[in-house]
Parts: structure tokens; C-alpha cells; sequence
């Protein structure tokens, strides 16, 4: 079976020509499609940028990277672009919604940038609307939604291109409880039923079940795997209930 | 991505007036300032433009219409004895004084013509003839200098260089460079008013190239043969009339300078705007770029900002204009926007435009991904 993504000795270390600061170390991982894998750990361990490079928005310093068997380290600027259009999907604890736009013509740009446009395109933004649970506020703007809403909208810009990698960096951060869990429930669905790989970095503990697997990430190490996520849990709550 | 930046600009309402009101503001003062310089550069040639014929013999060394000396009659007949010349004719230019109804004087630039030919003289008559100033001290003023003689009408008189004169005809059209006022007599008339030019002398003459023959052959020929005088081709004479009010008095370049100020201020107003508006949405251009969008795809986000701050800019500003030069109009003076002029300005609103959207590009280009990380 091939693998979505493969990545070996994965390593960004940020220089300014005097010092040098290593944000990832080496990481390991091996993901596959229909999984969906946390990405956990404190500030400043190297989640973000391990996600900005497994979203090949950020060029590693030396490793390899194999996104559906392709390797992607070496590839030039300019075609990163239509890697990134093809294969991955981004949801950002900040939404980044174009205020000016609609819910409805957000998710139409993400699709426009895709090459998808005319009818098609506008079959597929109202049919992820249905699939978000927002047909009814598709004509809103941003600042007329709540933050859940924002994040379910960027959550169906994400799922406009159909990429069968999605990455999401706190898409959980600025939402309350139940709209954390229903953001988390649509990304696991879709890791369920299409086949989706979703990688999400979070320090939310809360949504932990949701994952098939943790990775606890520290001085941008991958320290711990965690597969069994119930026996975490527990784990957690009989440490909880001790203290 | 045209429609996107459309409505960034429709969103940002306050910021896009504010641009597009600098984009008038510039844009307007260059047309403004092109046209008049333009409409200046036509009065100061306006005679020589309309003046039929293809060669001007003026006095040696001489810089333009307003200022030439005279020279004497023989070079008249030398010219006209050219075999491949149609016709001849003197003309003269120079300045008096006319005294107003109620005694005071105004400077005027007098020009002597053959009424006969009205080669020299005015080409669009508002009440009156060309050919009635001949036999006797009759007079010619422009319309646009009617108010400021004290309302002259056909039949009054004014005192030209101490020389009672009726005026017997109101042209439209001829405006000097100066400001003074314009007054056509015959050639004979000017001749006895101006002293210095005497009754055997010219100011200039204007001759005629027959039909098939060339007109430099001609200017050649007589250069080589006239002394004490200069030939040009009609267009030659006339451009340098124009060169010499924009280079010695330095109207060019104080209107070059205020329009090269009013690019530079409205490509500082377009530039700033449209780079707040790019850093304000740093975020989404990145998310774009993170979606798979090409730095071109974002670029055509911004330019397209651009070009409709440009072009509504151009029409609104084009619109200023034409109500300027209506204005300008109804008060005698000249702004000339011509089309090429609307085109030229067209073009430098877009390359001000386009040119103040580079920053931002450059910014896009910078784009640090780890911003689409901070929450």
C-alpha cells in the first residue's frame, strides 16, 4: 500500500548567519490515507513548522518528504504551487476568510484557484455548505459570522479541491467546546468516508479522541506515539482524579 | 481574480475613496497642466498655423514670431523671383500701444496684412471682413481681447500708436502667448504706425512652394541666395516659436516639474493604500498561496486593484477636464486636450498605478508562511 506521506530525518533549522535554532529534528512519520493523526506538544516544539512543511509551504533544511510516493524536498519554488493545489488542503486557527467575500465566494476563490469554475463549481461550494451545515449562511460575510461558522466555511474551502491530505493547524483554537467537536467530527468523517489523511496539530486536549493516533512532539522531536488513544484517556483522567 | 479585488475595494470603502480621490487629484492636475501648457503652445503659434503657405522668411537669428526685427523689402522680391515659388506675401509683426476709452493703455501686438490675400490675417471673421481694414487706419481685434479693450464694438474708435483707428471687424480664435491683444491692420497701415519698420521694410514673408516642387529645395536655395535672413518650412518656424517660449522662459519645465510632482504624489497615495490593503490581508494572500494560488494569481489580485483605481481615477478625472476646458473656453483662454493627450495620460495614470502596486508585490513575494500559523 502506498503510503500518503513518508517523511525521513525531516529537519528545519532557521539561521541568521551567527545562530542557528533547529525548530524540527529528524522526524519520522509515516501517515496513510483515512487516518486521522494529532499532532500534540507545548509551544515552540515544532509543530507548526512541521506542518508547514509536510503542507510544503516551508522547504526543509535536509530530509526526505514523500507525499504519495512522490518526493517533493527537492522540487523547484514554482512547482510547489500546483503540488500543493493537487494534494493538500490547510485550515488555519485564524480562518484567513477575505473579509469582502462571502462564506459562498471564499469557498468559490478556493475552488477558482483549483481550476474548478462555472456550474461546477458552484454545485460543489452549496454541496459542501450541506456537508458543513452551512447552507443557510452562505451569503454572509465573515464578520457576520460566529467563529465556529468562520472555521466550518474554511473547513469547505479546505474540502473544495478534494485533496486527499488535509492539514489543519489549531482549527480547534478559537472555537468553544461544541463547535471544536463539530469541526473535529466533519474533518473525521471525511478521513472516514473519503479516504482523507488529517493531520491536526492542537494543544487541545478536549478533541483527543477524536484522533486514531497522537504524536507528542517536543524540541521539534517526535518523543511519543500514542495509537491507543482510550487507554490515553484514561490514563489522563486517573492522573486528573490522583491529584 | 478581478472580481476579488473589486470587491477588497468595494469593502474597504473609506481607503478605496481616499485612493481614488488621490487618483483625481493627480490626474486632474496633469491633464490640467498638460492642457494648458498645450493650449499655450497653440496661441503662441496660432498665426503661423493658420497662416497659408509653406515657407517663412524671417529676419537672421531670428527666435520666434512675437520677437523677429525687420528686414529690408529686396529680400521680398528675391524670394518671389525663385522660379519654383507660387506666390509671396510680407507680413508684419510688432508691438504698440492702444489707448482705452477712458485713458489708459494696454500693449498690443500689431500684425500688417495684405488684405487683398489675407494671407497673415484672420481665418474666422465673428462680425465683419478680413479685406475691410484695406485703404484707410481700420482695425481687426479678437474677441477675447473685446472685454479687456473696453468693449469694443464695430464702428469705434481707438488710438494705435497715436494713430486714430476704426475698428471694422471682430476675428475669433487668435489669442497671443503674451496675453496681449492681437490687432490686424492692412500691411500698409502697420507699416506707417510701426516707425522702426519703415515703408521699405517686412517683417516677415510667407511664400507659397508651387505644386510638385520641394519644399526643402526651395528653403535650400534661398538660404544660399538670401543675406541677413533665415528660412524656415512653415512646421519648422512654428515649432521653434513653440521650443522658445517653453525652453527661455521656462514655462516647460515649470509645468513639466508640477506634472512630474503630480505623478509622483499620486503614485505615493495609490502605493500606500494599496500596500495597507495588502498588508491587512497578508493573511489571506497567503492562505491563496497556501491553497495552491501562484504568486501570479495574487498579483493579478493586486494589479487588478490597480487598474480600477487607474481607470475610474482616468474617467472621473477625464470628465474634470472636459468641464475644465468648457470653462476655459467661455473665458477666452485655451487648454488643448487632444486625444493623443487623453491616451499619453491614460497611459502614465496606469504605469502610476501599476508602478505603486510593485511594494505590495514584492510583499506577496515575501510572504512569510509561518503568519498563516498565528492564530
Amino acid at each position: 500500500m502506498k503510503h500518503a506521506i513518508v517523511t525521513e530525518n525531516l529537519s528545519k533549522v532557521y539561521s541568521d548567519g551567527r545562530n542557528e535554532v533547529t525548530a524540527v529534528a529528524g522526524v519520522d512519520l509515516v501517515l496513510n490515507a483515512g487516518e486521522v493523526v494529532g499532532l500534540f506538544g507545548p509551544s515552540g516544539s515544532g509543530k507548526t513548522t512541521l506542518l508547514s512543511m509536510l503542507g510544503c509551504i516551508l522547504s526543509p533544511t535536509s530530509g526526505s518528504y514523500r507525499l504519495y510516493g512522490k518526493e517533493v524536498v527537492n522540487l523547484d519554488e514554482t512547482k510547489l504551487p500546483a503540488v500543493r493545489k493537487k494534494l493538500i488542503s490547510l485550515i488555519f486557527q485564524g480562518f484567513n476568510l477575505f473579509p469582502a467575500l462571502t462564506a459562498y465566494e471564499n469557498v468559490m476563490l478556493g475552488l477558482q484557484i483549483k481550476g474548478i469554475t462555472g456550474p461546477a463549481a458552484d454545485k460543489r461550494t452549496r454541496d459542501l455548505f450541506a456537508e458543513v451545515g452551512l447552507s443557510d449562511r452562505m451569503d454572509f460575510l465573515p464578520r457576520d459570522l460566529s467563529g465556529g461558522q468562520k472555521q466550518r466555511v474554511a473547513v469547505a474551502r479546505a474540502l473544495a479541491s478534494d485533496s486527499p491530505v488535509i492539514l489543519a493547524d489549531e482549527p480547534t483554537g478559537n472555537l468553544d467546546f461544541a463547535n471544536g467537536r463539530n469541526v473535529m467530527e466533519i474533518l473525521r468523517k471525511l478521513a472516514r468516508e473519503r479516504r482523507k489523511c488529517v493531520i491536526v496539530a492542537t494543544h487541545d486536549n478536549r478533541i483527543e479522541d477524536i484522533f486514531d493516533r497522537i504524536l507528542f512532539m517536543e524540541d521539534g522531536r517526535i518523543v511519543k506515539e500514542v495509537n491507543d488513544i482510550a487507554k490515553l484517556k484514561l490514563m489522563r483522567e486517573l492522573t486528573s482524579s490522583s491529584i | 481574480m478581478f472580481y476579488v479585488a473589486l470587491r477588497i475595494l468595494l469593502y474597504d470603502k473609506v481607503r478605496s475613496f481616499i485612493t481614488l480621490l488621490g487618483v483625481v487629484f493627480a490626474v486632474s492636475l496633469i491633464f490640467a497642466q498638460a492642457g494648458i501648457y498645450l493650449g499655450l503652445m497653440e496661441t503662441s503659434s496660432v498665426i503661423i498655423d493658420h497662416t497659408p503657405g509653406d515657407i517663412w522668411v524671417t529676419s537672421k537669428n531670428s527666435k520666434n514670431f512675437d520677437f523677429s526685427q525687420p528686414f529690408p523689402d529686396p529680400i521680398y522680391h528675391q524670394v518671389l523671383s525663385d522660379p519654383d515659388i507660387q506666390w509671396a506675401e510680407k507680413l508684419i509683426v510688432a508691438w504698440g500701444v492702444i489707448r482705452q476709452k477712458e485713458g489708459g493703455t494696454e500693449q498690443v501686438e500689431i500684425v500688417g496684412f495684405n488684405p487683398d490675400t489675407g494671407v497673415g490675417g484672420p481665418w474666422d471673421m465673428l462680425e465683419g471682413n478680413a479685406r475691410n481694414v484695406k485703404n484707410g487706419n481700420f482695425a481687426i481685434v479678437d474677441e477675447s481681447a473685446r472685454k479687456r479693450l473696453g468693449n469694443l464694438q464695430i464702428g469705434d474708435y481707438r488710438d494705435v500708436l497715436f494713430h486714430r483707428l476704426q475698428i471694422v471687424g471682430i476675428s475669433s480664435g487668435v489669442k497671443s502667448f503674451t496675453t496681449a491683444p492681437i490687432i490686424f491692420t492692412s500691411f500698409n497701415l502697420a507699416q506707417n504706425l510701426i516707425t522702426y519698420v519703415g515703408s521699405d521694410s517686412t517683417v516677415f514673408v510667407v511664400a507659397k512652394v508651387a505644386p510638385g516642387k520641394s519644399v526643402d529645395q526651395v528653403i535650400e536655395r534661398l538660404q544660399a541666395r538670401l543675406k541677413g535672413v533665415d528660412v524656415f518650412d512653415k512646421k519648422t518656424f512654428s515649432a521653434k516659436t513653440r521650443l522658445y517660449w517653453t525652453m527661455e522662459t521656462g514655462v516647460g519645465f515649470s509645468f513639466l516639474l508640477t506634472i512630474v510632482i503630480s505623478f509622483l504624489v499620486g503614485m505615493l497615495i495609490v502605493g500606500q493604500t494599496i500596500y495597507n490593503s495588502t498588508v491587512e490581508h497578508i493573511k489571506e494572500f497567503g492562505t491563496l498561496k497556501a491553497l495552491g494560488a501562484s504568486n501570479g494569481d495574487i498579483y493579478k489580485i493586486i494589479l487588478s486593484q490597480a487598474f480600477i483605481n487607474a481607470f475610474a481615477g482616468y474617467l472621473i478625472s477625464l470628465c474634470i477636464t472636459i468641464i475644465s476646458v468648457k470653462i476655459y473656453e467661455m473665458n477666452y483662454m485655451v487648454m488643448a486636450v487632444k486625444a493623443w493627450l487623453n491616451i499619453l495620460v491614460l497611459g502614465l495614470t496606469l504605469i502610476m498605478c501599476f508602478s505603486a502596486a510593485f511594494i505590495s508585490i514584492r510583499k506577496i513575494k515575501k510572504i512569510d508562511p509561518a503568519i498563516l500559523f498565528r492564530g
